[in-house]
């Protein structure tokens, strides 16, 4: 069944991406949309870029690079390999894709990526780097996330928070994030992977061409994981003369309707 | 030539988009693969809002009853960045459409393709149905 579906998705995706001339009058152009425009194929494997300074230019923006639907196979494992404890297992098994706090606007998080762009925003001041921040279409639901390149190391106490608190360092071309102190509210994808406040991630972005970032993502949770498991993302540059947009995920969030559930108070 | 040049502009104008089906949440949460729907009718109202667009047409059946649909699309950034603009699709236009109805609002729906009733073999917009959501590359 799924086999017949790839075939006939394949061969829809082949129609629609043919021009159509109906005749020399009536033209008209069928494009494939979906996802963002990214840049054509044959300038992805050009140089990477720099910024004035001769370290690497991770700007983008880009789309993808993280989980969305199923952090397992998107992180590149096979069915049933993400080490989650009995009691996680059983909790994203019993998740329905309806009640992800994303579907009432809620932050995403970390690693989730959706289809709509995202980009690292360099912030500088007289000290140097000191900032970087990872400024998401839709799904950062009005946060900013924050990584601090200034060298300090995370507090002993915080509070949970959806983005949790972020050092960072420069290391060539790739970008290492390490990150803890986030809130157990997100998901990791529509599918509900779990996971608790112990969790503890490593992000090592690196820009491999012109067109491509690559996302070596470490998680490492206790709570939720018997060990801490390698996952691996790819994100992909967008066209670059399109920037992000505004999107403001509350003004018209109608979910729930069609379906006859309301989102849940939490969710609010 | 300058017709011809005329005419294509405006046929790019009227670019067909395909776009994954509702891909932030789930296309069975909210809407039924076997309440396919085939009408036309008269756009009474466009919303370019996020996190969806919203289409509202009215539709008479043979009976002279109106039945007013409301069918989400893809959002409106999606839509501008392939070339979409304000006129693209007016209230009082008339069209034929394709949907999915709501599990429960039947009327509440999914637009999988939409064109002007006058020009119907050309779509503005074609939005994979439920059968372009398991593969598909919508991250």
């Amino acid at each position: 069944m799924k086999k017949l579906l790839v075939i006939s998705v394949t061969l829809v995706g082949l129609a629609l991406t043919l021009c159509v001339p109906v005749h020399a009058q009536q033209q008209v152009r069928i494009i494939p949309a979906g996802n963002t425009p990214l840049v054509p194929a044959h300038l992805v494997n050009g140089p990477v870029p720099k910024l004035a300074d001769g370290t690497v230019d991770l700007t983008g923006p880009w789309q993808g690079g993280g989980s969305n639907q199923d952090i397992e196979r998107e992180g590149g494992l096979k069915p049933g390999e993400l080490p989650l404890l009995p009691w996680a297992k059983a909790l994203r098994d019993k998740r329905k894709e309806r009640d992800e706090p994303y579907v009432a606007c809620l932050p995403m998080s970390v690693p989730r990526m959706n289809p709509f762009p995202w980009k690292f925003a360099m912030s500088y001041t007289a000290k140097g780097l000191t900032h970087i921040y990872v400024l998401h279409e839709l799904g950062d639901a009005g946060a900013h996330r924050v990584v601090y390149m200034d060298g300090r190391k995370h507090p002993d106490d915080f509070i949970p928070t959806w983005w949790g608190h972020s050092i960072g360092q420069l290391n060539g071309n790739t970008l290492v994030i390490d990150t803890v102190g986030y809130n157990d509210k997100f998901w990791f994808d529509s599918r509900g992977t779990p996971h608790t406040e112990q969790l503890h991630t490593i992000e090592r972005w690196t820009r491999i061409n012109y067109g491509t970032l690559v996302n070596d993502f470490t998680l490492d949770d206790p709570g939720a994981f018997s060990r801490p498991v390698q996952l691996k993302f790819t994100a992909n540059l967008i066209r670059q003369d399109l920037e992000l947009m505004e999107f403001i995920c509350a003004e018209n969030n109608q979910a729930g309707i069609a379906g006859g559930f309301q989102l849940n108070n939490e969710q609010r | 030539m300058r017709t011809k040049l005329a005419v294509l502009a405006a046929g790019f104008g009227l670019c067909s988009l395909v776009a994954p089906v509702v891909a932030h949440h789930g296309f069975d949460t909210e809407y039924d693969a076997k309440k396919k729907v085939s009408l036309a009718g008269v756009i009474t109202k466009i919303e370019w809002t996020n996190p969806h667009m919203h289409v509202y047409i009215d539709v008479t059946d043979a009976s002279g009853k109106v039945a007013s649909w409301n069918l989400e699309m893809a959002s409106p950034n999606t839509v501008l960045r392939q070339g979409w603009g304000r006129n693209s699709l007016l209230p009082g236009e008339k069209v034929v459409f394709e949907g999915y109805g709501g599990l429960v609002v039947e009327t509440r729906g999914a637009l999988a393709r939409i064109a002007k009733a006058d020009t119907p073999d050309k779509p503005l917009f074609i939005q994979g149905g439920p059968e372009a959501a398991p593969g598909f590359p919508a991250r």
